[in-house]
């Protein structure tokens, strides 16, 4: 069923040969194990499956999706725009929808010994490491992860060897497909034992309204001791059909950070992982999203304790407005081996309007004993008197709602480092929360 | 520390059972024909019949849930749907035969009613064998009967209410009750009645594979107010038991319902429940629901809250020893606005044991200004246990302050480590922190529910420090 409905789009058979044919012999049996398990797979179904439930994707339809062209100029230049706003001292990887894929600023982290480069490149000149990279993503572990292996191209590959702590952040800036189009970024990160790096992954799109697919990986693995800032933004246009997994594998005493921001698509499905397997390995993932119109954001998130002395905290901020809504599963597995895990998730849910909704299922799973787990979830309103009280100093409403909307993201925010990358992420929500220009200036500052 | 697992049926108190005395009951397995038999044998009107058909069907339509616990062991095939154990309901203790008299004093019931009971409802096997009702809650106009009674003697009242909260279609084992129940309580606590003590009633499953499918309905008219407690006991046997029970409450304008059960079936009881209330404008419902016996339990009592200012609570404790899988939880769904649900779960794995809170809160569109909140909290015993938490939630209205929380935790060391320094054993230790923590569901059992739990508590950590 899926070969036929998908076999006028690029989501088909013809894709794959390209693929093949462009890929070395490892990762064209890759490949043909993914699309093989791909096509064996049922479409993710709401009455089926349960991390599914909450999420309908019925109306997707493959294979109205074509192969991407290039990125155009304007998109090319938005995509260079936001690296130098928010961190222009980072090395830039501007991935392209067809492939291509080009990196600039890149010569004090070569001269590190840190790889940079397209992963298709990577997957010919480095195959053991990007191995190494997407380990931990099987072939056909699900419909969507499964399209990804079969039919990804281009992306972005970074290797940082043993004990290099990488002096600029890596940007990678991963560019839609136009209308009718599909996309497949992919990231690899493999840091070795005692390495550090700052990783943005910026994915944008042509402003417009015409339907588009993007479907992306973000392979992420620490090795002992080694540290990752990483940072996803995720601001695809209106109409887009987003589905991606990141997932960070942490060896012995590792730590891994995620400070995220989900503000784009019409339907986002995000999986974010972390895989603690070495004994004391730590994460941290703190996200806020922005759901308005008509937007349906979904994140679902697993916290697995393998290892002993294991530690993990999550924090998923949302404000929904409109008739957005947002759906939240997440899981803390915590695995018999890992004594003395810790684990914590909590999903906090803002509503600005009536038809905005928040679902949410926190899960906990302990097969150890020595542990201390916990989850949060909390929804709430921007109450009626903080509302009057910022209107009561002269503030209009629709300017009283962005600061508290802004007030109560700052938490996760607050804990960018990069204060230039911190500003642009908050003047991005403040243009989704509301163009700040439009409103007139607050009476107390005159 | 080292923790071991002790078997919790070898303290079983209850695991007796006494020479079968039954006298009527239909076949192994379930078919249209057992169905009518049973309506048949009770001479029930021709709309009971048509409705246990039609659940029949629903029964044999909908699949097998594949969530919560392994329900693989059920063979519907082997259970007999039907006992009636003697043909005429007893009016006092005499009347009653003397092997079932001494399941119940065994039980204590006739002291529990000589301290302070309403009535007692003893159900033994299918069908209430035992049952009075003071005379001052006759005067007041309370009805409290089993349900069979409440059927032939009540129709219309009955027939208002009967499956309005639980439809016959509403889950796959709620469709087994409706086709095949028999016995359960029917009570009607007339407008403004308080019934000052708490009616009760004891269940108990005493034929080797034999499933018992009682059905209580409780309808409190507006601004009454009645406190209905459920003890269950089961008898030990080799072969897998199935109780299925539906419970309905209806809670009229400004009324208070509170229903307390205490399960403690024996562990080859695959005990799957469907508890559901509705509270009207300004009426409250609270379930108090302990989960200590039974090999499985899936059971997660639900409030609808469907009147203005409605205020449901739901307080639950649960224990999985070996082989032991607690699935309880509840449910809150706010249909109207300034509704208030409160859900307090406790819940203490040991040994290869295993409990999951399953819950779920909905705010409905129109549901404004709700205030909902979740606390539960987990306790390990030991390396073997396991506890699962998952808590669903779907907020559709802005106006609603939902707060949830979940704490899985092992017995603290430095706890233990308190109290040993101040001369308390490691065992006794651990027992006073399980009683601690579930405190707060005890608390609010009548206090010889309160004894019986903590002693069955006490003896179920007897042996467990190694």
């Amino acid at each position: 069923m899926t070969e036929a409905a998908t076999a006028t789009g690029t989501v088909g058979r013809e894709s794959l040969q390209a693929r093949l044919a462009a890929s070395p012999a490892w990762l064209a049996d890759r490949r043909t194990a993914a699309w093989d398990a791909f096509a064996a797979l049922p479409v993710p179904s709401s009455s089926r499956d349960e991390d599914w439930r909450r999420t309908d994707i019925s109306k997707l339809h493959l294979e109205r999706f074509g192969q991407a062209g290039p990125a155009g100029a304007e998109l090319l230049e938005l995509g260079r725009s936001r690296h130098g706003a928010a961190l222009p001292e980072a090395a830039l990887v501007v991935s392209g929808p067809d492939g291509t894929t080009a990196v600039e600023n890149a010569e004090s982290l070569q001269a590190q010994g840190v790889i940079i480069s397209s992963l298709a490149e990577a997957s010919a000149r480095h195959p053991e490491l990007v191995q190494r990279g997407l380990s931990r993503i099987g072939v056909g572990e699900s419909y969507f992860t499964a399209m990804w292996n079969a039919l990804w191209q281009g992306g972005a590959f970074v290797y940082v060897p043993a004990g290099v702590h990488a002096m600029t952040p890596v940007w990678i800036s991963h560019l839609a497909a136009g209308g009718d189009a599909a996309s497949f970024p992919g990231t690899v990160v493999v840091l070795d034992e005692h390495a550090s790096l700052t990783l943005v992954e910026d994915t944008v799109g042509p402003v417009d309204t015409s339907p588009r697919l993007s479907v992306a990986v973000t392979a992420l693995v620490l090795g002992a001791e080694a540290r990752l800032d990483d940072i996803p933004v995720q601001q695809l246009p209106p109409a887009t059909w987003h589905f991606s997994l990141r997932r960070a594998t942490c060896g012995p005493a590792a730590h891994y950070r995620l400070l995220g921001a989900s503000l784009g698509a019409q339907l986002q499905k995000a999986y974010w992982d972390v895989l603690l397997e070495g004994r004391g390995a730590e994460a941290d993932i703190l996200a806020v999203c922005f759901a308005e119109r008509r937007q349906h954001l979904d994140h679902q998130s697993l916290q697995l304790h393998a290892g002993p002395d294991t530690r993990s905290n999550l924090l998923l901020k949302v404000a929904a407005r409109d008739q957005a809504q947002s759906v939240y599963g997440g899981l803390i597995d915590v695995l018999p081996e890992a004594i003395h895990a810790d684990g914590y998730v909590v999903n906090r849910n803002l509503l600005l309007s009536h038809g905005a909704g928040a679902s949410g299922v926190p899960r906990l799973e302990i097969k150890a004993n020595d542990v201390r787990c916990g989850h949060g979830t909390t929804v709430g309103h921007v109450d009626d008197e903080e509302r009057f009280y910022l209107m009561a100093r002269g503030i209009p409403a629709s300017e009283a709602e962005r600061l508290v909307v802004r007030g109560y993201f700052a938490d996760v925010l607050d804990r960018i480092p990069m204060e230039t990358t911190r500003e642009w992420l908050v003047s991005l929500l403040d243009a989704e929360i509301g163009a700040v220009e439009a409103a007139p200036a607050p009476e107390a500052e005159r | 520390m080292t923790v071991q697992a002790r078997d919790l049926t070898k303290d079983y108190k209850f695991g007796f059972h006494d020479v079968d005395v039954s006298v009527f009951r239909t076949e192994k397995g379930i078919s249209p024909e057992v169905v009518a038999a049973i309506s048949d044998h009770k001479q029930e009107p021709a709309w009971m019949l048509r409705f246990r058909l039609k659940a029949l069907e629903h029964f044999f339509k909908r699949p097998m849930p594949t969530w919560g616990a392994d329900l693989s062991g059920i063979d519907f095939d082997n259970i007999y749907y039907y006992i009636k154990p003697v043909e005429e309901m007893g009016r006092s203790w005499d009347d009653v035969p003397d092997s079932i008299r001494q399941t119940f004093d065994r039980l204590g019931i006739p002291e529990a009613e000589r301290k302070f009971l309403a009535g007692v409802s003893a159900q033994y096997d299918s069908e209430v064998v035992y049952h009075s009702i003071r005379a001052d809650l006759e005067k007041l106009g309370v009805l409290f009967s089993d349900c069979d009674t409440g059927l032939r003697d009540h129709e219309e009242l009955f027939k208002r209410y009967f499956g309005t909260v639980i439809p016959p279609n509403d889950n796959k084992f709620a469709a087994l009750n409706s086709a095949v129940w028999s016995g359960g309580s029917f009570v009607y606590v007339p407008k403004g009645v308080r019934v000052e003590i708490p009616l009760q009633a004891y269940f108990r499953i005493n034929s080797d594979n034999m499933g018992q499918f009682e059905r209580t309905l409780i309808i409190a008219d507006e601004g009454s107010y009645v406190h209905y407690i459920e003890g269950c006991t089961a008898p030990t046997y080799s072969n897998d038991s199935l109780h299925a029970a539906v419970v309905e409450i209806i809670a009229e304008k400004g009324a208070h319902v509170r229903y307390t059960t205490i399960q403690n079936w024996s562990d080859n009881v695959y005990n799957l429940v469907t508890k559901r209330a509705i509270a009207k404008e300004d009426a409250t419902i609270e379930w108090i629901d302990g989960n200590l016996g039974s090999k499985v339990t899936m059971k997660y009592p639900s409030i609808y809250l469907m009147g203005e200012r409605a205020h449901g609570e739901v307080l639950s404790a649960a224990f999985a020893g070996s082989g032991q899988h607690q699935d309880a939880g509840s449910k809150c769904i706010h249909v109207a606005p300034n509704t208030t649900s409160n859900v307090v779960s406790r819940s203490i794995s040991k040994g290869r044991g295993r409990t999951s809170y399953r819950g779920h809160i909905k705010v409905l569109p129109k549901a404004s200004n709700v205030k909902a909140n979740v606390r539960c909290d987990a306790l390990l015993l030991d390396e073997e246990s396991r506890s699962d938490t998952y808590p669903y939630m779907d907020i559709e209205n802005p106006d609603v302050t939902f707060g949830h929380e979940a704490t899985v935790s092992k017995v603290g060391e430095d706890q233990i480590f308190y109290l040993q320094s101040r001369g308390i054993d490691e065992q006794q230790a651990t027992a006073l922190i399980v009683n601690g923590f579930f405190e707060p569901f005890v608390k609010e059992l009548p206090m010889e529910y309160a004894v019986e739990l903590n002693r069955l508590l006490a003896l179920s950590m007897e042996g467990s420090i190694g």
